[in-house]
């Protein structure tokens, strides 16, 4: 996998954390159970400082898809979307873009291939 | 959680009785690697970022010897549970200041909502909160051992 493709992914990651964080009904159920939570402030200058290592054009694509996404960038699994379903085209699997980030056409998705 | 039985989650080979590591990181390396060799995640890196980025949260050591960290990630694909057990302890920052020797590992994957693993941290902290389990718990070694206290009555 590419580099800017894993940290791609990384951020993916960590903005469901902070997401989750943000979230009052998770928070107050972690907080009942006896997890403190107070590092938010820490995780979002992770996020900035992992945000500033990514390429900008493909960081801002991966902004908008997150927009509307609870995942937006995704490995192919079989021969399908995992986003959406959608059945991929086989000219994905060729060599030539096997190591390229691909767009599924369906849903604008960002796929790599694991 | 439906009527699955907690012990369900639980499999043997993802069982650790005897964490070598004695330091934080190390036990989290420990655990995430037993589930990269066994073929659960499609990559440790992801997985180990995570896990710290959530420490720094505050620690996932609630004290009474257990720790549960959790989260989720693309570099899992379902719901799933590693348990390790260190004889001597660990100092995890846990938050009784006390050394942890219990770790229920959780992860979800990340198309999920956080419930999947909400749901299952629930259980299991009513679980270590009967005494008579942790103690058990404390001293398991082995899965069939590990079975009869999560799903035993008592
Ligand atoms: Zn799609």
């Amino acid at each position: 996998m590419r580099e800017e493709f894993r940290l791609l992914v990384g951020l993916q990651d960590l903005d469901i954390m902070i997401k989750d964080m943000k979230d009052k009904v998770t928070t107050d159920e972690l907080k009942n159970m006896g997890f403190k939570l107070e590092g938010l402030e820490e995780l979002l200058t992770a996020r900035t400082k992992l945000a500033s290592k990514i390429p900008t054009a493909l960081l801002n694509r991966y902004e908008k898809l997150a927009g509307h996404y609870k995942v937006a960038i995704l490995p192919v699994s079989g021969n399908q979307c995992l986003g959406c379903f959608v059945k991929l085209p086989t000219s994905f699997f060729s060599s030539a873009y096997s190591h390229e980030l691909l767009t599924c056409e369906n849903c604008g998705r960002m796929l790599y291939i694991p | 959680m439906e009527s699955r039985k907690l012990a369900s989650f639980f499999e043997e080979d993802l069982c650790i009785f005897s964490l070598r590591s004695r330091k934080k990181s190390s036990v989290l390396q420990e655990m995430v690697r037993r589930l990269a060799t066994a073929g659960r995640i499609s990559d440790e890196h992801f997985i180990m970022e995570m896990l710290k980025n959530r420490e720094s949260l505050g620690s996932t050591g609630l004290g009474m010897s257990v720790a549960f960290p959790h989260g989720r990630s693309l570099a899992i694909k379902k719901l799933t549970v590693l348990f390790a057990r260190s004889a001597g302890g660990v100092d995890f920052e846990a938050q009784d200041g006390e050394n942890t020797k219990i770790f229920f590992l959780i992860l979800a994957p990340s198309d999920k909502g956080a419930e999947i693993y909400l749901a299952l941290l629930s259980e299991l902290i009513g679980i270590i909160q009967k005494p008579q389990k942790l103690e058990k718990l404390l001293t398991v070694k082995d899965y069939a051992s590990l079975v009869a206290v999560l799903d035993g009555d008592e």
